[in-house]
């Protein structure tokens, strides 16, 4: 996917920040604090694990997703974020 | 030349200040600000007012204002008999663990596979003895010691300490907590203790970690969960045969009262090992209380006679050691509220007077919050009525008052009757059924240990905290 395909969802963007802030989340966790729906979520957290930004780790029936620290895009992403609140901030 | 003599004065006042703020002892400081006093009231002050009238017309006048301002600076600094009251808090654990080293060598001794052959082998150790014998501080002492020696030997070794009454003594949730440690924002529903024992083994065999598993209050656990538990804690490594093993427990409770309820096969292992610790004598008690006040108190401020005195009382409390510290504390307090110099024994007998150790801070601070509040109603009860004891109806009626104050939904009947049977666990009342004429049968509370207003107080606080 195209970098604009990737940003070009408010949800993916939110899911994004929220695991910056908590490390490691549920898929209905995500979608409980987001306030979203658990399909659409799901659908937006394969498509962030098919760019390789996420990751995921399962115990029993039980899938917690953490962002991809290997990847590069991710490092990307992360930076872009927190410089953009670092700077709302000031 | 008035600027210039106010601005050296100020400068001679606030160096005086920094003086008072930085002496070593009370004597010094009491030395400086005496001396500010004078300097301040002989020179400075007439010269303000003098100024004030003689410039009045002038542009550049000094404003009363700034007089004011020179009179809050001339405010005694807050002075304290405490170096450090953090080391008299029940959650401090000390370096040196007085009269408990032999036992400490023991339990070293007991898990020095870990550092090792963490693989090859467990263990299971039960910790018992009474109230404030020190069980809890020698387990946890002991979990940094061995922590930091397997760090040094590169061994991923974690110690974990699990007080069981804060989880009802539920598996599942002290297991939760576990696997937290590892995955902070582990989800809480959807699968039960026995997956939740499943995922602490996949996390630890993938981390390459081992565990040592401190159950507090190992009775709780048993009580709520039986033997099934205990079997499954003490048993988990059957199911991975060639695996390496992961966790080693060691159980904290009173009495081995509690193992007995367990059936034979539970039992077995876990009475292989057993570090009792004895009550402390009086002279015991006079060293850990002064090792406690070398940590947490200023030099020469808490005279002899006040730790014998401490001593005393938490000799008389069974030899609770827990006790004679949360005395010292209090007293300390009594002598800063008081501005003395010393921790006299007066402030012992009114710390005394105040304190209650049959309940721990810990365990009001543990409960929930309707528990909260329907014990809150118990104690307004025994306060306003001056009775001895109160049925559930009554108790019940005072919860809803209470509710109705903090604004939020009453529990139900039988929901309430639970609470009363944890209320009694910990030993805050003690409850009686007794029959009512030929039908039916009550339920009477008393509050036989804890003054109402003592406990009201310390409620109060704790919702207010809550709530807000």
């Amino acid at each position: 996917m195209d970098v604009e395909d990737v940003f070009s969802s408010k949800l993916r963007m939110k899911v994004l920040k929220i695991l910056i802030l908590m490390g490691e989340l549920n898929v209905t966790e995500i979608a409980r604090r987001l306030s979203a729906n658990y399909k659409t979520t799901d659908r937006h957290m394969r498509v962030l694990e098919g760019e390789g930004i996420v990751k995921h780790k399962m115990f029993g029936r039980i899938r917690l997703y953490r962002l991809n620290e290997l990847s590069p895009k991710t490092r990307a992403v992360r930076n872009l974020i927190e410089v953009w609140e670092q700077a709302n901030k000031q | 030349m008035f600027i210039n003599f106010f601005a050296s004065s100020l400068g001679i006042l606030s160096i005086v200040k920094e003086i008072a703020l930085i002496c070593p002892d009370r004597k010094h400081c009491r030395i400086a600000n005496t001396f500010s006093f004078i300097l301040y009231n002989t020179l400075i002050r007439p010269w303000l007012l003098k100024t004030e009238k003689s410039t009045n017309n002038k542009k550049k006048r000094i404003s009363s204002s700034q007089v004011i301002s020179l009179e809050v600076q001339h405010v005694t600094p807050y002075t304290s008999v405490f170096k450090d009251e953090t080391k008299l808090d029940i959650n401090y654990v000390p370096y040196r663990l007085p009269h408990r080293s032999r036992e400490l060598s023991l339990l070293m001794e007991f898990f020095s596979f870990l550092s090792r052959t963490p693989d090859k082998m467990t263990q299971n150790i039960l910790i018992t003895g009474d109230v404030g014998t020190g069980k809890t501080a020698l387990s946890q002492r002991f979990g940094a010691n061995i922590t930091r020696e397997a760090k040094k030997r590169g061994i991923s070794l974690r110690y974990i300490h699990v007080n069981c009454r804060e989880y009802r003594g539920s598996l599942f949730l002290i297991l939760h907590h576990i696997v937290s440690v590892f995955h902070p924002n582990f989800p809480r529903r959807g699968y039960s203790a026995e997956e939740l024992l499943r995922f602490l083994m996949q996390i630890l065999d993938e981390q390459e970690a081992h565990v040592v598993l401190a159950l507090d209050e190992f009775g709780s656990l048993v009580e709520r969960e039986g033997s099934e538990a205990v079997y499954k804690l003490t048993r988990l490594q059957e199911t991975r045969l060639n695996k390496p093993q992961r966790i080693s427990l060691t159980c904290i409770l009173r009495s081995l009262e509690v193992i007995e309820r367990l059936d034979a096969s539970a039992r077995s292992t876990l009475q292989s090992n057993i570090i009792h610790l004895e009550r402390y004598s009086q002279k015991q008690l006079v060293d850990i209380i002064n090792d406690r006040v070398i940590l947490a108190f200023k030099p020469l401020t808490v005279p002899e006679d006040t730790v014998s005195l401490t001593a005393e009382s938490a000799f008389s409390e069974n030899g609770n050691a827990r006790f004679g510290i949360e005395l010292l504390w209090r007293a300390g307090k009594y002598a800063d509220a008081e501005d003395m110099d010393t921790v006299t024994p007066e402030c012992v007998r009114k710390a005394v007077s105040s304190i209650y150790a049959i309940m721990r801070k810990s365990d009001l601070t543990s409960l929930g919050l309707h528990e909260k509040l329907f014990m809150l109603g118990i104690t307004r009860f025994f306060k306003k009525s001056e009775r001895a004891y109160a049925s559930l109806a009554e108790a019940e009626q005072a919860y809803a008052v209470v509710c109705e104050e903090y604004n939020v939904q009453p529990h139900t009947h039988t929901q309430l009757w639970k609470y009363l049977r944890i209320f009694s666990t910990l030993g805050v009342v003690e409850t009686e059924v007794s029959s009512v004429g030929s039908r039916g049968r009550s339920t009477f509370i008393s509050l036989p240990r804890i003054p109402a207003f003592e406990l009201e107080k310390e409620l109060s606080f704790l919702l207010r905290r809550e709530l807000s």
